[in-house]
């Protein structure tokens, strides 16, 4: 008998250890201490409208990559991020930060017909949207066959994607989450702007240039947007960061030359024509500053 | 006897002769019939030569005829010295090669030579006592010898070592032994020479008197033989076995009687194993019992020994029925089994001495010890004390030390009756003598001991003091003397010579005769021996019953004595773990290979499975895919281990168990002491295993978990295969055994099959499934991947925030859309108009609506929901208005735990963001991910490859994803315990245990319930059962 009492001994004080660390005050306390984040709104207070109206203002990445297609670059995969670094990103920061990277990496290489790195891209960012627990929004069945089909329908693309990220806001705005909404379309427009930037150092296309110039009224609506979270974990840096490119961007003049509209027929039907247009002044020093500064900042992100 | 001894006793013989008046014809006819015993008739003459040279046999009586008595004088005494140095070279010559006992029989030789003409004169008795000292021989002992000899009438010698056999006692206050011979004339005296324990004897009367059936001659000595048997023309035979317990009578301390009263014995299945035995001793005797094979020796002596239960009858020891009265009678029977019962690994010494320790709690240390060496000693197992015993087969001492080690296990202890089962068999006809005379030494020390015997020689025959034969059948064929035996049967038969048991020349018996009188066979007419036998068991027995009638001893009504002082069960515990330890420590082959095994799988396993990704520079923990699988190979090394190491076990020490549960020691001591040394093994085993694993794999932190898992899983291998050795009869079969236990452990350890995706019947999705929950395997799994993903250094402090975030996810994206649907099917059943089957569509909806909100944490605690309301809801009255009271509810409630799930994920990142500042310079969050975190075991936790992310089953709605994030409980079944696999805690008469502690006390709790079938030997008995149903089966055909 005795041994029996030993060995109910032994495994009482088992159910006692594992009693103990069952339903915990600890994390209890633990999370209370770790959600007591200012709130952002009592610094800076922006109407949610607003932020979601910048959000939607700004364009998607993949028109950008359409463009770089248009000027007649190749394909060059070591261009985009690899693939498999999605497993070093932890917080959410990173992870939403990505996310948009990967965004424009998957359109990119969808739009050159790369299926196998579509399919990679694809991958990595639906590991990241489970992370940050929006898996659910991302239509992954349209997207794979999508990148898996050989002719192109960009159309399709666009749509999903669009349709994808609207739902993504839509959702964070109502989780109260619209930090991540802005990392995931920042990292989206850095990628974008850095492909861009890249390819024009080779091809030193003049859309191209105009382009990045362009993004001028992007960054500083970004910006707007950043800054409301700035207290947020990671939010200072990036902003610091972007704000440097935002400098360089100051010194860069955008005048708009306004024309007589003109009326054209089209189809048999008369068509008003907008001829009022945008001229970026700027200069190659410039645009070597905002290439070198978005690399960095674009490597930072990655890393 | 040699040439040389032949050689240099016939010059001692002359040189005794010749003194004092030279040789008479009476001694030298004493010498030529001497030399005729141990010659033939032409070495008789060479040898007759010798002697009347050396004795100047003719020489002296030319001395003789000179008369010159002076001179002779002289010549005399220079003889004298001379012939006294010859003398002491010729003893030392002898000394060399006689053994004690030789010795003393060519002592009284010496003597009997003078007797022949009674001579004894003081030169030649001069002579004989410098023999006597020269050869050792007690000067006590050699005076009584001396008048022995001389005397022709015993109440001339008054000693203690003197019987008479006579029809007159002898005179009051003498110390000479009597038994009562029947009317004879003159006396039968009998000396009893202690140091070597023999028995010489003389007749002084006329009768005609037979030793062994040959007449004596009066006055001369003869040696007393054991078997021997003394006929006088009007008494009873004097058996040697009587005499030696009439000398032994005085001394014997233990009184002992032993009666068997109508015993018979049934096999299992009905047939009668032996009839009417009775049997009626006292302590002293040596009693055989042959029989033809299958007669039922074997069975006869366990019944008596109290191991078989008998159908009828009783055995009494003392008067104490040794079924009944077991406490009594505790410690007075000894058993020797034929097989052997040593532990093969330990010494001879160890072997006695632990068993020693098992039979005596109080005796100290030393005093054991000495207790060991004396019995060792006493059989001649000294000088091998420090050998390992062996095996059978890797020998390392011989078969007659073996067995004469059995013995001594029993006999340290000194049980007053013993019961020994064929001790000669396999033995040499040397070995053979020696064991029996070991016993037959031991009877005359005061033992009753009982011997099943095959084909014994004539002398081991001769030395039973009584016989038991038995038939085919069981029948009791003959009880008493040996030699009579041989007598009874012949006379039986008709046969000539039936007086003479043994050979009138040499006295040998054929104990073979015996058995061909008792089986003969019936010729036919073709004179070939047909298969039925002249007499049949039963008519010999009936003729047995006739002829003799049991000369029923008086039971003494006395406890009898015992030395058995067993220890108590914690101190068995200690001496059964020493005595195990020592054994396999002393194996060196078996620890060496169990103590490699384990580092050399783990270091096997570890380098093959240690597998870089293909994008890494070096290798990465986080990116070994093989980690899954690589816990469920420890599981199956652990339990493997643990099953081979202890499978054998009982197998090898059953033999002994018997015998221990024979002395009734505790067999939960002995279970104890496997325990402690096999978990010991285990423990190192494990822990060898674990770590070199775990380092080469770069599992980091996870060591101490790892090992108290494999260590428990090995545990329960351990007794496992505890029961399953004692359940089975062979290693072969215990081997077989292993796959059919490992397999299935393997096949529902859960990593390899999809719990959800078994057999349908086994099968209950979201749940694990019963078979699975009596793998050990299983539990094990879990614990540790449980273990290793949540508590893993980087994931420890987040876990918790990511399973609300998981939790609160799965609600809003999955839960509340299937609810939600649920509720719009239901109203869109309805808008096809309200029927049977839309109603039943209907009502199953509603149910699963009702029993989720129910369960759902926001509808029961915090919202204003009017639930009860809800309630009512059914079929009947589902309409619009309630699907939107309901859905505006769900809303609200994806609303709450959106906010909820917001929060969450915003303080898992604070956390992180913590740990990162924590980390050293340069490193950053995803090199530390990469040590402690592992992909392949994340993807198995969160089930991230199912399709199916959330189904309806039996009316419930089943979480698919994120298993280790989801929570169950059961408030209303305290006793319900079963959860989707990988949960990370368990639910348990009402609260929450951690998955980890839980399913190791799961572990344990099946390991004490195999305990307990182990110690009450369940399996063994099921064994059993089995085979008692088919032998049914073809009766019946």
């Amino acid at each position: 008998m005795k041994k029996l009492y030993l060995l109910f001994f032994a495994i009482s004080s088992f159910w006692a250890c594992s009693s103990n660390s069952a339903p915990s005050n600890e994390t209890e306390n633990q999370m209370a201490t770790a959600s007591a984040i200012p709130e952002e709104a009592s610094i800076v207070k922006v109407d949610d409208d607003i932020i979601n109206d910048i959000l939607q203002s700004i364009p998607s990445p993949l028109e950008i990559s359409l463009l770089i297609k248009e000027v007649g670059s190749y394909y060059n995969k070591a261009d985009l991020n690899d693939h498999n670094k999605v497993s070093s990103y932890s917080t959410n920061f990173d992870k939403a930060l990505n996310l948009g990277i990967y965004g424009t990496d998957l359109g990119y290489s969808n739009i050159y017909n790369k299926n196998q790195d579509a399919l990679n891209y694809l991958n990595s960012v639906q590991n990241l949207a489970e992370g940050l627990t929006i898996g659910q929004f991302f239509d992954y069945a349209t997207l794979k066959s999508l990148a898996e089909s050989a002719d192109q329908n960009l159309d399709a693309l666009l749509r999903t994607t669009t349709a994808n990220f609207e739902k993504i806001n839509y959702h964070l705005r109502q989780q109260k989450r619209e930090h991540l909404s802005i990392l995931l379309l920042t990292g989206g427009w850095v990628e974008a702007l850095y492909l861009t930037t890249l390819v024009h150092q080779r091809t030193n296309n003049e859309v191209l240039r105009e382009k990045i110039g362009e993004q001028k009224i992007v960054l500083d609506r970004i910006l707007l947007v950043l800054e409301v979270y700035k207290t947020r974990n990671g939010f200072a840096e990036l902003i610091a960061d972007l704000k440097k490119l935002q400098a360089i961007y100051d010194q860069i003049e955008i005048e708009t030359v306004y024309e007589e509209p003109t009326m054209v027929e089209k189809d048999g039907v008369l068509v008003v024509v907008d001829n009022t247009k945008s001229v970026v002044n700027i200069t190659d020093r410039d645009i070597d500053t905002i290439t070198s500064l978005t690399k960095s900042i674009r490597n930072k992100i990655i890393n | 006897m040699s040439e040389e001894i032949l050689k240099a006793l016939t010059q001692l013989f002359a040189i005794i002769s010749k003194q004092d008046g030279g040789v008479t014809e009476g001694e030298r006819d004493f010498v030529i019939s001497f030399f005729k015993k141990e010659l033939d008739a032409k070495t008789v003459e060479e040898y007759l030569t010798l002697y009347d040279k050396a004795s100047d046999y003719g020489v002296k009586e030319v001395v003789l005829a000179e008369g010159d008595g002076g001179k002779q004088k002289t010549k005399k005494k220079l003889t004298n010295v001379k012939d006294s140095v010859r003398t002491l070279g010729l003893c030392r010559k002898i000394n060399k090669t006689l053994n004690q006992k030789q010795k003393v029989v060519v002592l009284i030789k010496l003597l009997e030579l003078l007797a022949a003409d009674k001579s004894f004169t003081p030169q030649r008795m001069e002579i004989i006592n410098t023999v006597a000292t020269v050869f050792n021989v007690p000067a006590e002992e050699y005076k009584l010898i001396e008048r022995f000899v001389i005397e022709e009438h015993s109440s001339k010698i008054d000693n203690e070592d003197i019987l008479i056999f006579d029809d007159e006692r002898p005179p009051e206050g003498s110390k000479i032994k009597y038994i009562d011979s029947g009317l004879l004339d003159g006396e039968i005296i009998f000396i009893r020479i202690k140091s070597v324990a023999l028995y010489f004897t003389k007749y002084t009367g006329i009768d005609e008197i037979f030793l062994n059936g040959m007449p004596i001659k009066m006055g001369s000595i003869l040696q007393f033989a054991p078997g021997s048997v003394f006929k006088t023309p009007k008494g009873a035979p004097l058996y040697y076995s009587d005499l030696v317990s009439r000398y032994n009578s005085d001394k014997q301390a233990d009184r002992i009687s032993f009666n068997v009263h109508d015993l018979e014995f049934r096999f299992p299945n009905g047939d009668i194993g032996l009839r009417n035995i009775n049997i009626s001793e006292n302590t002293g005797q040596l009693i055989g019992i042959m029989g033809a094979s299958g007669a039922g020796k074997t069975t006869l002596l366990n019944t008596l020994a109290g191991l078989e239960k008998p159908s009828k009858g009783k055995i009494l020891i003392n008067g104490y029925d040794i079924f009944l009265e077991k406490a009594k009678i505790e410690g007075v029977i000894g058993y020797v089994a034929q097989d052997d019962l040593l532990i093969e690994d330990l010494t001879v010494y160890q072997n006695l001495y632990y068993n020693a320790k098992l039979c005596f709690k109080d005796t100290p240390e030393e005093e054991l010890d000495t207790k060991v060496i004396n019995v060792l000693t006493s059989l001649g197992l000294d000088r091998i004390k420090d050998l390992k015993v062996g095996t059978v087969l890797n020998k390392k001492i011989s078969g007659g030390q073996r067995k004469r080690l059995n013995i001594a296990l029993e006999l340290i202890r000194e049980p007053a009756v013993m019961f020994v089962d064929e001790p000669t068999s396999g033995l040499s006809s040397r070995d053979s003598e020696n064991v029996i005379d070991l016993l037959k030494e031991l009877s005359l020390k005061g033992k009753l001991i009982f011997v099943v015997i095959h084909q014994p020689s004539s002398d081991i025959y001769k030395m039973f003091d009584k016989m038991f034969l038995m038939d085919t059948g069981g029948y009791p064929v003959f009880y008493g003397n040996p030699v009579e035996a041989l007598v009874y049967f012949k006379k039986a038969s008709g046969q000539v010579d039936s007086e003479n048991g043994q050979c009138n020349t040499c006295g040998n018996v054929n104990p073979e005769q015996l058995f061909n009188i008792i089986e003969s066979r019936i010729v036919d007419e073709y004179g070939e021996f047909t298969n039925k036998r002249k007499v049949a068991p039963s008519e010999w027995h009936k003729h047995f019953k006739e002829k003799f009638t049991l000369d029923r001893k008086d039971d003494f009504n006395e406890e009898p004595p015992k030395t058995l002082k067993i220890p108590n069960k914690v101190h068995q515990t200690i001496i059964f773990t020493i005595r195990d330890f020592l054994s396999k420590v002393s194996n060196t082959q078996y620890l060496v290979i169990n103590l490699v095994e384990a580092p050399l799988l783990a270091l096997l396993l570890a380098l093959v499975i240690r597998y870089r990704g293909a994008h890494d520079d070096s290798y990465i923990y986080r990116h070994n895919d093989n980690i899954p699988a690589f816990i469920l190979i420890c599981i199956l090394v652990a339990l493997f281990m643990g099953l081979t190491v202890s499978a054998e076990e009982i197998i090898r020490d059953r033999k002994i168990l018997k015998r221990e549960k024979f002395l009734n020691l505790s067999k939960s001591s002995y279970l104890l002491s496997k325990v402690i040394i096999l978990f010991s093994l285990s423990a190192i085993q494990t822990l060898s295993f674990v770590l070199i694993g775990n380092t080469i794999l770069d599992i980091k932190g996870l060591n101490l978990m790892y090992w108290i898992v494999l260590f428990t899983v090995s545990c329960h291998a351990n007794v496992l295969g505890l029961n399953i050795s004692s359940a089975f009869n062979s290693a072969v079969t215990v081997y077989i055994i292993i796959p059919l236990l490992i397999i299935p452990q393997m096949v529902l350890s859960g990593l390899l099959f999809d719990f959800d995706k078994l057999n349908n019947s086994l099968s209950e999705r979201g749940k694990v499934p019963f078979v699975a929950d009596m793998m050990i395997s299983r539990w094990a799994y879990e614990a540790i991947a449980v273990e290793q993903y949540k508590s893993n250094d980087y994931q420890k402090n987040i876990f918790e925030f990511e399973k609300r975030e998981s939790q609160y996810n799965f609600k809003v994206a999955y839960w509340i859309p299937k609810m939600q649907e649920l509720l719009t099917s239901s109203l869109s059943a309805y808008e096809t108009g309200k029927n049977d089957s839309t109603i039943k569509i209907v009502e199953e909806n509603l149910n699963i609506v009702k029993s989720e909100m129910a369960k759902d944490l926001y509808t029961v605690k915090f919202s204003e929901f009017p639930f009860d309301s809800v309630k009512n809801i059914s079929a009947e009255n589902f309409n619009d208005k309630v699907s939107s009271l309901i859905w505006y509810h769900l809303e609200d409630a994806s609303n709450y735990y959106s906010i909820n799930l917001a929060q969450a994920s915003d303080a898992k990142d604070s956390v992180l963001y913590v740990m990162k500042k924590a980390l050293p310079e340069g490193s950053d969050l995803a090199d530390f991910k990469d040590h402690y975190y592992n992909d392949q075991l994340e993807d198995l936790m969160k089930n991230s490859s199912a399709e199916e992310r959330i189904d309806i089953y039996k009316g419930k709605i089943i979480q698919i994803i994120d298993p280790i994030y989801q929570d169950v409980y059961y408030p209303d079944e305290p006793l319900n315990y079963r959860t989707q696999f990988l949960a990370p805690d368990k639910p348990f008469l009402g609260s929450s245990f951690n998955t980890f502690g839980f399913n190791i006390s799961v572990i344990w709790l099946l390991t004490i319930a195999l305990y307990a079938t182990l110690y009450f030997d369940a399996l063994p008995k099921i064994m059993e059962f089995i085979p008692s149903l088919t032998s049914k089966f073809p009766k019946k055909k």
